[in-house]
This record gives C-alpha cells, sequence and structure tokens, in this order.
C-alpha cells in the first residue's frame, strides 16, 4: 500500500492540435496562467490541481486522438455557468445532466477534449456539504 | 464563470476488476468509492474516476495525455513499477526542471511520474 509514496496530482494533461487556439479557450474560461508556464505547453490553474495543454508534437504521436474522459470542474452553479459559456459560443451536446446527486454539464473544447461543469448538491455519506 | 477546483479526472476502463488492481495494489491509491461500474481513488488532493463505459453503451477510449503523479523519487518509484510489471514508454525524460517518466494502465490511460527539482521563478521549492 502506498509504497510508492504517491504525493499528490501535479497535473493533468489533454492533447491539443494548435496551441494558441487552445490558449485562448481555456483562458475564455477564466482559467488563470499556473506557475508551470512555458513556450511549448501551457499550464492552468484548476484550483487544486494544475491542467497543461500539450501540443500533439510533444506526445510523439502522428494521430491525433482527444482526450474522452472527462475533466470535471466544479463551479457554484451549473445552469448559470453553462448559460455564461454558451454565451461565448460553446456548445453543450445534451441536456445537464441530474444524476440525483449532482448536476452535469458535459462540453467539449475545440480539440475534442471532453470537460464537463459539475456541482455535487447531496451531503455525502457522513453528512458533510459537497 | 467561476472556476472552484476539479472534482475530479476520469479514465475509462474496458475491466474493472482489473483496474481496481492496478490503481489499488500496484500503485497503491487509496479507495474512496467502489461500485460495480466506476471507482474513485484518491490521487493526492484530487479524486480520480475510473468508469466502465459500455455499462451506459458508450464506447470506451484510453486517455492520450494523462495524469502526473507526484513521486518523492522518480527513480526509485519506476523500479518499483517495473519490477512489478508496469512498462514505461521510453527512458526516464529530465526537463531541465523536472523528472518525467511515462507509462500506461491496463487499459492504455497515459500516467506519469514526475517530480519537479528546480525551484519555480518565485524561488518557492516545488
Amino acid at each position: 500500500m502506498a509504497d510508492l509514496g504517491v504525493e499528490r496530482a501535479d497535473f493533468v494533461s489533454v492533447p491539443v492540435t494548435d496551441l494558441e487556439r487552445a490558449s485562448e479557450f481555456y483562458e475564455s474560461l477564466g482559467l488563470t496562467r499556473s506557475r508551470g508556464w512555458s513556450e511549448r505547453w501551457r499550464e492552468y490553474e484548476l484550483g487544486n490541481v494544475s491542467l497543461a495543454l500539450i501540443p500533439i508534437e510533444m506526445l510523439g504521436r502522428d494521430e491525433f486522438a482527444p482526450n474522452l474522459s472527462p475533466i470535471a470542474i466544479r463551479v457554484p452553479d451549473v445552469a448559470e455557468a453553462r448559460e455564461t459559456l454558451e454565451a461565448a459560443g460553446v456548445e453543450f451536446p445534451v441536456e445537464t445532466i441530474d444524476s440525483g446527486v449532482c448536476h452535469i454539464a458535459p462540453f467539449r473544447d475545440p480539440d475534442g477534449n471532453a470537460l464537463q461543469l459539475h456541482r455535487r448538491y447531496a451531503p455525502f455519506a457522513d453528512g458533510s456539504l459537497p | 464563470m467561476q472556476v472552484e477546483k476539479v472534482d475530479f479526472v476520469s479514465f475509462l476502463t474496458e475491466d474493472i476488476p482489473r483496474a481496481k488492481r492496478f490503481y489499488a495494489e500496484t500503485l497503491g491509491l487509496e479507495i474512496e468509492t467502489e461500485a460495480e461500474n466506476d471507482m474513485e481513488f484518491r490521487a493526492g488532493q484530487v479524486t480520480l474516476d475510473i468508469f466502465d463505459p459500455s455499462s451506459i453503451g458508450q464506447a470506451f477510449a484510453p486517455s492520450p495525455a494523462g495524469l502526473a503523479l507526484r513521486v518523492p523519487d522518480v527513480a526509485a518509484a519506476r523500479a518499483e513499477l517495473e519490477a512489478k510489471g508496469v512498462e514505461f514508454d521510453g527512458e526516464t525524460v529530465d526537463t531541465g526542471v523536472c523528472h518525467m517518466a511515462v507509462f500506461k494502465d491496463p487499459d492504455g490511460n497515459s500516467l506519469m511520474l514526475h517530480r519537479r527539482y528546480a525551484p519555480f521563478d518565485d524561488g518557492r521549492q516545488p
């Protein structure tokens, strides 16, 4: 158990084909650049973890495949955040999902990487609030 | 829009029991929740959600870019994982500020052992 000593997640990354276009998109979400900023890749603050945008060239692959496993971004109010993003031209392919414990609104970045606006509203099993 | 934090990052799997063995036993991550088609592990301050998309009729695809796990010593952690049969993509990379060793889970999702050793621009230690 835990003999590797995993301390934390330093960053989560998504592949991008156009670093400038991707940067513009993530900055439109209101994210700030992190200290790991570089000319070769970009890093943004997502609260508790950094998001790294990795150009496809750096991944050493010829064929581009987006990340289809979503990153769940917590916002105070999913409906409100969705409206803001829709007004800015972001498309949401489905209605916001009410899972019974949280609201989920899936969307994609310009490269097709999966994201979701997420807010749990139900208390956890121990009674604490999300 | 106000972004508070990441609630979870997710990887897709085609085999929940196999993923459970890998994340809980091989990597030693703590299990947060466990269900038939969905498990959550604690990756430090972030929850890693492992989900079987076939349970809702969706297609599987491995995550191509992945999650960087901070360990005290990349070389030591890599040696431990290799001893357990985990294969790495190439040699450990020294970027000049950090060590990175890229590997995959049994579903092909990309992970990385990561340790920054250089101080940040403001002088703080990583």
